[in-house]
């Protein structure tokens, strides 16, 4: 898994968020994380094909969540994580992960990506790669992760 | 191809007269009109056309509000915005509300004819694929399962409701990726992955990963199996899969799949339940515009 594959992910979240109406966006820690994923309470995971493969995992606790959606709708209350705030993480995932794969089309790296899929509760996961690259945005004080498991398809 | 019914919605009686000749000239078959909200529900629900094409200036309401109206009536019918105006507002508008193409007035004969063909063609590709994709995963499922472990599961009940679940335990999700992307979803309980990876190791799994593991091999032979079978069928569709994830724990949601058609069944083992969730969307990117 190499390192460069992040950086898509980095620019994404700089070029979505500020679309939805949310600006203040920091980069956290990169960690290097195992197979086994503990999750923070919500798991959005989106597969990818092409010339790299594997999953990106999306990764936030629901309180983040309900905040994040919150802004998305410029403020408006969100007390549950209820079908309309899952499926406005959902799109929110799938755009930023839209976003990237035209960061690695224009870098020569043509991938396709696969509708999102969302849990929550108190689970673990397990990536397909032995090694995932962590990084950790800060959107507006919140943590929100991304889990980066894509290797070169050979 | 087979004929192609076309609704003209249009507050310009001109401009119904320049579509329709145009379309009849290229060989659709223009079965109605329209002019306001009423008409077009009155139209569209008693002719139920392919395709309407829709101006944005409706008196009263707009294009917008007649094309929610008319996918109330049936959501597969196809929108075209046909407007003077054109811009990223409208245009992300239009297909935020599932039109499925744009053309900018004056119109170009070829362009709108092009158009059309190409949404019609691709309304059958994926009518092909909603058709038999639960059927070929389901024999997949079977088949691999009948070569892993030498019985051959019964399936429930098929249902086509989309709605949020409680995970048995242990679940594998796969990306589905090709011109339609989806996903398939397995569910089990831990008891039920713990049997299976004994019978197929003939021996208990050494660890949770290694039961992990095998899990996600299964559901990989499953999708790739039954991804293959459909590629045969047809080329276009070019379905590959994504390495798959594994989830559990005690409490795992899984939430309402975003997608066009799902399908879940729940395939009754030896060894355990194991629900069989696959559906596909028809992707937004798949917009159909010559911009």
């Amino acid at each position: 898994m190499d390192v460069k594959y992040i950086n898509p992910f980095f620019d994404a979240f700089l070029n979505v968020m500020p679309e939805l109406g949310i600006k203040d966006i920091k980069k956290g820690n990169i960690s290097l994380r195992g197979k086994i994923i503990e999750s923070m309470g919500v798991l959005i995971i989106i597969g990818i094909v092409g010339d790299l493969k594997g999953n990106i995992i999306y990764e936030t606790t629901i309180e983040n969540a309900k905040a994040i959606v919150s802004k998305m709708m410029m403020g408006a209350p969100v007390k549950e994580l209820d079908e309309m705030a899952q499926s406005a993480i959902e799109e929110l995932t799938n755009m930023l992960t839209a976003n990237a794969a035209t960061s690695f089309s224009n870098e020569g790296l043509r991938i396709d990506i696969s509708p999102p899929t969302l849990m929550y509760g108190n689970f673990k996961a397990s990536s397909n790669a032995d090694k995932t690259i962590c990084v950790e945005m800060i959107i507006d004080g919140l943590s929100f992760r991304v889990n980066v498991a894509i290797e070169k398809y050979k | 191809m087979k004929d192609i019914k076309v609704v003209v919605v249009d507050d310009s009686p001109f401009s119904i007269a320049l579509l329709r000749d145009m379309l009849t000239d290229n060989g659709f078959d223009v079965v109605g009109e329209a002019t306001c909200l009423e008409e077009t529900v009155e139209v569209v629900g008693k002719l139920r056309p392919n395709i309407v094409t829709m101006d944005m200036t409706i008196p009263g309401t707009d294009g917008i509000e007649c094309t929610k109206a008319i996918h109330a009536i049936d959501p597969n019918i196809n929108v075209i915005i046909v407007s003077s105006m054109m811009d990223d507002e409208i245009v992300k508008k239009a297909k935020k509300n599932h039109a499925c193409g744009y053309i900018q007035k004056p119109v170009d004969p070829e362009e709108l004819t092009l158009l059309i063909n190409r949404i019609m063609a691709d309304d059958e590709l994926f009518k092909e694929l909603d058709e038999v994709y639960y059927k070929v995963y389901k024999e997949s499922f079977m088949d691999v399962f009948n070569k892993l472990m030498k019985t051959v599961p019964k399936f429930g009940e098929e249902s086509n409701s989309d709605v949020e679940l409680v995970s048995r335990g242990i679940s594998v999700v796969m990306g589905i990726i090709g011109k339609y992307s989806g996903r398939m979803l397995l569910d089990m309980s831990y008891d039920t992955a713990e049997k299976l990876s004994e019978f197929a190791l003939k021996r208990k799994p050494k660890s949770v990963e290694e039961m992990l593991n095998i899990m996600g091999e299964i559901c990989n032979m499953v999708a790739g199996n039954a991804s293959s079978v459909i590629n045969r069928k047809n080329k276009l569709l070019g379905l590959r899969v994504a390495p798959p994830s594994i989830f559990y724990g005690n409490s795992i949601n899984i939430s309402k799949a975003e997608l066009d058609t799902t399908t879940s069944s729940v395939a009754n083992t030896e060894f355990g339940e194991i629900y069989v969730n696959v559906g596909f969307q028809r992707r937004s990117g798949e917009w159909m515009s010559n911009i």
